[in-house]
């Protein structure tokens, strides 16, 4: 028996000592899944993984509110449409924060911007977070065949040269990954305004012709390709030098002509929580109270211009309000000079304003009651009752039909060929009649005018900055606004701001990019 | 020459005449104090090939002496004892347990054990004796100063917090920088078990006998692949012969918080609103019910509501004794109840431990047999959350409400009526001392520790041993989170508008979480040991192999409410319905170690190990860590030998790689191109379920850590008086993984892991026990330790500074601290502040250092937080049967950022927010209005954070032969009794540098009994 033991502990011993476990170091996942296998399992995945780069523009991660794609401080601050709004229209005449988060009042008061403002990194990251990730799609998806492939691809390159545009508009510079290089791991070369600008006017006018005139709701259609170029061209000068109105006049009408949108016949229509079904969003950002919730959709917009001190919150389908943004004199000025005129403006774009308890002059933007909210975006139905939800459901509207209708006229004013100027003058009316405002005639079509239709018609809407650039009026001392340059009455800002300064992160990690001068 | 020469032939002589006179000793050895037998004591003829070591009765057998024989009786813990063997027949010889440290320790190298005297590497061993005294929960509370080089710098006093150890500084930015933990030869897992908050709270500290660090790579170069940041090998208690043995212990300890954060109690706060925002005083309090338009103010203390007086206790009893007459074994139970300083913060645990050390076939195989289990349970609260609510919140406001709208089970809330829609809606901070006392979070862990390890002696050659070590380390965790009826964070809406019927309270179940942890280890290894005259004394050869898989697996229950119903229903994902996770990591090693002694004077170690990793792409996989140490015993030559002076005396050289690993903190497969399924919130195009693909990097291989190592150890003056040992080092890590900003846009996300950076670490340490006193009634001992350490950030690859992890402030996303090559890692970047005459800050203001007009990021400069110097020190005094300890602990230099100063210390933090309730402020004039951008990183909140803590002190006494043999030992003491500082806030001592809503550690007096019979 003692014997039988002992051998059986040699045994066990040498068994031991001999074991190799080398294949055990390839240990595989259970959860996640690798794109061979993922599409083996069902081919129609690889539309949930175009959804999802969809999803990179509203939400901040793929687990709900409280997840982001890009490392962040507060998830909730990281999502790319809530930096389109802080950076193009908080830095603007038309909106100001009160929070004071750090940074945050930098921007509402076009002051003091440095290269650690978070808020700049946030967007910057946010488009170096949708550029690899769909163009590692695009390469992936280039290996495989699975149903509607080439449909794909053109929506993902559509997504990587929206991303790539805000990088032009914002920063003015950045680097140009492309499917060519992707990969590359030391770090790419910076890449001028005019090379990123002539990269993404290339995509999509390859793109042009991939994408249908319909595609289901949310999803890139010729028409979103199109509006993208249009705006594209409409900046050319600000971006390259070289202005390209005639272009942008050329797939602003395609737009308009081509594309089978109406202007929906109620304005509010568009940025309520049922304007899935307004005919007049070419291409919005979809929200949803359940399966599509972020702190930075148009929750952001409903509920950072909400505040129970003074308003029915409820009444705009919010259960909670956050009390930051109220827009500014800049703003509702244009509908009238004082609270009175604003109370008796026929124009329903007027009336989107909370005016009650609060004061027409923002004397301190860090008082709440200083300026008005803006009510134009809401989370309550248009068509029907709806209950407040913690989360909006309204779609963002980032491209709509009466910003084609503005961007055709500002072209035949700035001499673009191919347009009319009495097309022009039926465009702006139009706007102008569906929201109860007075038509205007030929002699009042002029570009002051059309920049302020543009306030009154697409304020909050994520293109202000970029218009005042276009204008000459955002830098310099010639226009003025509220808090501008961190004054009551606004002051002079040099023209280094017409772009923001890239993140130290960015700078620190790729050496060869340079800052922006004035930072 | 001549002398020696004389010498030889004297023996040359005198031979034959030995070999005549060739005897057999037998004895038994004794515990000095017990007069128990002391079994496995080593037996060494010295300078022959003669060894044993005592049985389980304390009995040994020498043969083959000869007269004039130096036999040496050794035992880790106790006084060694020579005898000079002169024909003697039978000896008993008693050994005193009072340990010389330099003496013959045995200390534990990895996969063996070596003698103190006989260790090439740096290493130190921390006994039971030494330990911290008092209220213990966890083991690292007892090394904590302890050991020199070993900065333990817990989170604070929750119990159960993470204890943040890092031996000679940090060497690792991402991955895991903690010392590899081996308890009874298993390595454990650095990762917790859900709800577990410290990695060596599964283990009773009352089983542990001793610590023993390896700090340089020569020795920790046996564990390889985890060793990079140090080792700590934990031996518990062992079993004994004889007659059984069997302890109590008990002790009490009473808890409360020392400094409290100084915000505004209701007078000052009400007169502060009334100075400087008088527009704002009908926020102040609450509406008086009976005289419409007045309001009530309160003086509530919402730091004294939120902490509170602790009981706590922990009892233990321990058996050792034989079992089948020869089976030494031990067993333990414990049990333990801390109660935190913070209301509803209970922790208790049980513990079982069990020890049995057979042997079989005359020795030849030893079996070693350990089983560890525990179960503990904690009520999990957000502490950070709980403190800064408490500190935010309006003093004039109740913490108990009786009006109508205040629903929530007594708690005052502020809530306003929504007029659309008739509900009463929270406004404000919510209630702190609601949110502690309506939801209940019990997080449970059953963990089981054990191994079975097989030390075969070949019958055919004894010199070849045969070691496997089979070891299980396995956790189930489950975390209930629960609220109670009327809890505000469960406060909901239905459809109706009436608003004293449309709301509605979700108790019960709100998450859940069951996780299960499973680790192995296999260790299989060839001892072959060889004991050979002339001048290679000593030849030990070692060979062996390595196995340990880690898999982390659970499921969690998510809800979520229903907007139209206000009730709260489980969420499903279909794509992953019980939400999932699992993990898996695997390790393989080979080593090979040879320790060659030449002329018992000069002793060579040299290690190799081959690591691989389950974390890293197959071609990068494998890792090679060489290392290799010289000891030179010189008391041993000539010149020493004689010394009065000089009782011992050994030189130690020291180099060697060693690797790590471990970045599963960027998940089980960081190399792999893989995606995941979105969640229920996070989809998009309708109909569609979205796959997210994740970051990776495949490109990932091992960090290398250098370490070169000179140590001295010493013991001089009449035999112990003063011994000790002084090392200095330097370390050099490359390939450093780390989390930094990737080139943007070229990798899929914006920070992932990569081995980017470079880093040094030089330092010295010295340890010294001096016994001044060490007479039979009365020893007076006093040790201590200190070491300076300084790191630098050599390189970063393509940057020149990365944020560091734990470095950003809180709230506002601005990073604080960061690794920049050439400062030292974790330096604070910030501006350097301007004072006014009366020594205030001006407010935005900051020197311009660089002198070029304006003030930029180029104005910066970095400030080391981590400090360079810290130091143990304690003494152990015993006069008959009085015993009195005391251990000292604390740091030299190193900042601490007083986030209280930013987060509260300026004047229009008052003013409310997003809603009506406003916000407390420090107490008295501040030196801002408000903190501008720049301002946020000013060195003004830097403060200096050296401090001298008392860290335990007991006293107490003993009664012999209380009942027959029974003695008893009563104490009472006291743990973080104070502490000497110059940092405003509360406790400089703080592992990130950043002071922010910080859970006190409590000033504890505990008193207890020991009982052994």
């Amino acid at each position: 028996m003692k014997i039988i033991i002992r051998n059986l502990a040699i045994a066990v011993l040498f068994s031991s000592l001999g074991l190799s476990c080398s294949n055990e170091l390839d240990t595989k996942p259970l959860i996640e899944q690798s794109f061979e296998n993922l599409l083996q399992q069902d081919p129609n995945i690889a539309k949930g993984l175009v959804s999802r780069m969809y999803a990179t523009f509203a939400l901040t991660g793929p687990n709900g509110p409280g997840s982001s794609d890009i490392v962040a401080n507060d998830a909730g601050e990281s999502a790319f449409l809530r930096g389109i709004i802080n950076l193009q229209d908080f830095t603007a005449d038309d909106m100001k924060n009160r929070w004071g988060d750090d940074g945050l009042d930098q921007l509402t008061t076009t002051s003091n911007w440095t290269q650690n403002n978070k808020f700049f990194r946030y967007l910057f990251d946010r488009v170096y977070y949708t550029v690899p990730q769909t163009t590692n799609l695009i390469v992936a998806l280039n290996n495989v065949n699975v149903p509607d492939k080439a449909l794909y691809i053109s929506e993902l390159r559509f997504l990587r040269s929206l991303a790539y545009y805000y990088m032009i508009d914002c920063f003015g510079k950045g680097v140009l990954l492309t499917t060519e290089n992707y990969g590359t791991t030391t770090p790419l070369p910076e890449a001028s305004r005019i090379q990123m600008f002539n990269y993404v006017e290339q995509e999509l006018l390859a793109i042009e012709d991939e994408l249908p005139m319909t595609n289901e709701y949310g999803r890139a259609n010729k028409s979103a390709c199109r509006m993208l170029l249009a705006k594209l061209y409409l900046n050319a000068e600000v971006y390259t030098g070289t202005a390209r109105y005639n272009d942008a006049l050329t797939y602003v009408n395609k737009v308009i002509t081509e594309g089978g949108y109406t202007l929906a016949p109620n304005f509010l229509q568009n940025f309520s929580a049922d304007n899935d079904t307004s005919p007049e969003i070419i291409f919005p950002l979809i929200a949803d109270a359940q399966t599509s919730q972020s702190y930075g959709n148009t929750t952001y917009l409903v509920n950072g211009s909400m505040n129970s001190d003074t308003m029915p919150i409820s009444l705009f389908g919010a259960t909670s309000g956050w009390g930051g943004h109220r827009a500014t004199k800049a703003w509702y000025g244009l509908f009238g000079a004082n609270a009175g005129e604003l109370a008796a403006s026929s124009d329903v774009r007027a009336s989107l304003f909370w005016t009650a308890g609060h004061n027409y002059e923002m004397g301190d933007y860090k008082v709440w009651v200083d300026g008005y909210p803006c009510t134009k975006f809401r989370n309550s139905n248009f068509f029907s009752s709806s209950s407040p939800t913690n989360f909006s459901s309204t779609d963002f509207p980032l491209f709509r039909l009466a910003d084609a209708y503005l961007m055709y006229a500002e072209c035949v004013l700035r001499g673009a060929t191919g347009g009319s100027i009495s097309q022009a003058l039926t465009y702006v009316n139009d706007v102008r009649a569906r929201s109860g405002a007075t038509a205007i005639t030929q002699s009042d079509l002029i570009l002051d005018f059309i920049i302020d239709e543009r306030a009154r018609e697409l304020n909050f809407e994520g293109h202000r900055r970029s218009d005042l650039i276009r204008f000459g009026k955002f830098t310099g001392g010639s226009y003025l606004w509220p808090w501008k340059g961190n004054a009551l009455n606004g002051t002079s800002i040099p023209d280094t701001y017409k772009v923001f300064p890239l993140p130290l992160t960015a700078l620190d990690a790729n050496p060869n990019l340079t800052q922006n001068p004035g930072y | 020459m001549k002398t020696i020469y004389k010498k030889l032939l004297f023996l040359f002589l005198l031979a034959p005449f030995s070999i005549l006179a060739q005897g057999t000793l037998t004895g038994v050895v004794l515990d000095k104090k017990s007069n128990q037998p002391l079994p496995g004591v080593n037996v060494v003829v010295q300078g022959a090939n003669e060894s044993t070591s005592s049985d389980f009765d304390g009995k040994f057998k020498l043969v083959k002496l000869k007269n004039g024989d130096k036999i040496v009786f050794s035992f880790i813990g106790y006084e060694s004892q020579t005898l000079n063997y002169s024909g003697q027949k039978e000896v008993t010889i008693s050994l005193d347990d009072s340990a010389n440290q330099l003496q013959e320790v045995v200390v534990q190298v990895g996969y063996g054990t070596a003698k103190k005297k006989d260790a090439t590497g740096s290493v130190t061993v921390i006994s039971a004796k030494d330990f911290n005294k008092g209220a213990i929960l966890t083991a690292d509370q007892l090394l904590v100063g302890k050991a020199t080089g070993v900065r333990i710098t817990n989170n604070g006093g929750e119990p159960d917090t993470a204890p943040n150890i890092r031996i000679r500084g940090i060497s690792s930015l991402n991955a895991e920088a903690s010392p590899l933990i081996v308890i009874d030869n298993v390595p454990i897992d650095n990762r917790l078990a859900a709800g577990q908050g410290n990695p060596l709270s599964l283990i009773n500290p009352n089983d542990i006998e001793t610590f023993t660090i390896l700090k340089d790579a020569s020795a920790t170069a046996i564990y390889g692949s985890r060793a990079s940041n140090g080792v700590i090998i934990i031996t518990t208690k062992k079993g004994a012969s004889g007659t059984p043995q069997f302890s109590y212990s008990a002790n009490y300890s009473f808890g409360k918080v020392g400094k409290l954060i100084d915000v505004r109690d209701g007078i000052s706060f009400a007169n502060f609103i009334a100075d400087k925002y008088p527009s704002l005083v009908d926020k102040l309090g609450i509406p008086d019910p009976n005289n419409p338009g007045e309001r009530i103010l309160y003086n509530t203390n919402w730091q004294d509501e939120i902490f509170r007086s602790t009981i706590s206790q922990d009892h233990n009893f321990s058996a050792k004794a034989s079992i089948f007459g020869n089976v030494p074994f031990r067993a333990s139970v414990g049990y333990n109840n801390t109660q935190g300083l913070v209301r509803t913060n209970d922790y208790s645990r049980i513990s079982a431990g069990f020890k049995v050390t057979p042997t079989f076939f005359d020795n030849h195989l030893k079996v070693d047999v350990n089983a560890k289990g525990f179960s503990s349970k904690k009520n999990a609260i957000d502490a950070g959350a709980a403190i800064g609510a408490a500190l935010n919140m309006d003093p004039t406001k109740p913490v108990f409400g009786d009006s109508p709208d205040n629903r929530f089970g007594g708690y005052y809330q502020e809530t306003f009526l929504d007029p659309t829609l008739q509900r009463y809606l929270i406004q404000g901070q919510i209630n702190p001392v609601a949110r502690l006392n309506q939801r209940n979070r019990p997080e449970s862990i059953d963990k089981f520790l054990g191994n079975i390890e097989f030390d075969y002696k070949m019958h055919f050659l004894p010199e070849l041993r045969a070691v496997v070590n089979l070891g299980i380390e396995t956790s189930q965790s489950s975390i209930r989170e629960n609220f109670v009826d009327g809890a505000l964070e469960t406060y909901q809406f239905n459809q109706s508008t009436d608003p004293t019927a449309n709301y509605l309270f979700n108790p019960g179940l709100n998450y859940s979480e069951r996780q299960t942890i499973d680790n192995k280890t296999i260790d299989a290894y060839l001892v072959y040991t060889k004991k050979l005259s002339g001048f290679v004394s000593r030849v030990e050869l070692q060979g062996g192999h390595n196995f340990q898989s880690f898999v982390n697996q659970g499921i969690q229950k998510r809800f979520q409410y229903n907007p139209d119903t206000g009730i709260r229903e489980l969420f499903v994902n279909p794509q992953n319905p019980d939400n999932r996770y699992y993990g898996k990591m695997a390790l393989e090693s080979y080593f090979g170690r040879a320790n060659i002694d030449l002329a018992d004077k000069y002793l060579l170690t040299m290690t190799l190990r081959a690591d691989a990793s389950s974390l890293f792409p197959s071609d990068r996989r494998w890792g090679y860590f060489p290392a290799a140490g010289l000891a030179w015993k010189m008391k041993e030559e000539s010149f020493l030998k004689n010394s009065k002076f000089i009782n011992d005396l050994k030189l130690r050289l020291g180099y060697g790689v060693t690797g790590n690993s471990d970045i599963r903190s960027q998940g089980y497969y960081p190399y792999i191109a893989l995606f995941s399924p979105g969640n229920q919130n996070g989809q998009y195009l309708p109909g569609v379920n979205v796959f997210s693909a994740n970051a990776f990097n495949p490109n990932l291989t091992w960090e290398k850590t250098a370490t070169t190592n000179i140590g001295l150890d010493f013991d001089i003056l009449k035999s112990g008086f003063l011994s000790g040992s002084i090392d200095v080092y330097m370390r050099k890590t490359t390939d450093l993984l780390a989390t930094t900003s990737f080139p943007p846009g070229q990798f899929l996300t914006n920070q992932f892991v990569s081995n980017c950076a470079t880093m040094t670490n030089k330092g010295a340490e010295v340890n010294l026990v001096a016994k001044i006193i060490n007479s039979d009634n009365m020893n007076w001992s006093i040790n201590g330790n200190i070491s300076y350490n300084k790191g630098n950030v050599d390189e970063i690859k393509g940057s020149t500074r990365i944020a560091a992890a734990g470095g950003g402030l809180p709230g506002i996303g601005r990073t604080l601290s960061y690794h920049a090559v050439g400062e030292q890692p974790q330096s604070a970047w910030v501006f350097e502040q301007v004072y006014d005459n009366a020594g205030q800050p001006i407010p935005d203001v900051f020197v311009d250092r660089n002198g070029d007009g304006e003030i930029t990021d180029k104005d910066k400069y970095y400030v080391a937080l981590v400090p360079n110097w810290n130091f143990g020190f304690g003494t152990s005094f015993n006069y008959k049967n009085f015993d009195l300890n005391a251990s000292f602990r604390g740091q030299l230099g190193g900042k601490v950022y007083n986030s209280a100063k930013y987060q509260y210390g300026w004047e229009q933090k008052v003013v409310p927010n997003v809603s009506q309730n406003l916000n407390n402020n420090l107490d008295g004039d501040l030196p801002f209005v408000t903190i501008a951008e720049n301002s946020v990183v000013s060195d003004y909140f830097l403060e200096n954070a050296t401090f001298l803590r008392c860290e335990s002190l007991s006293i107490g006494y003993k009664f012999d032969k209380l009942y027959k043999s029974a003695t008893m030992r009563v104490y009472v003491g006291a743990n973080n009794l104070f502490i000497l500082t110059k940092y405003s806030g509360q406790d400089p001592e703080n592992f990130n540098g950043i002071d922010t809503n910080f859970y006190p550690r409590p000033r504890v007096f505990n008193m207890g009994v020991n009982i052994d019979f």
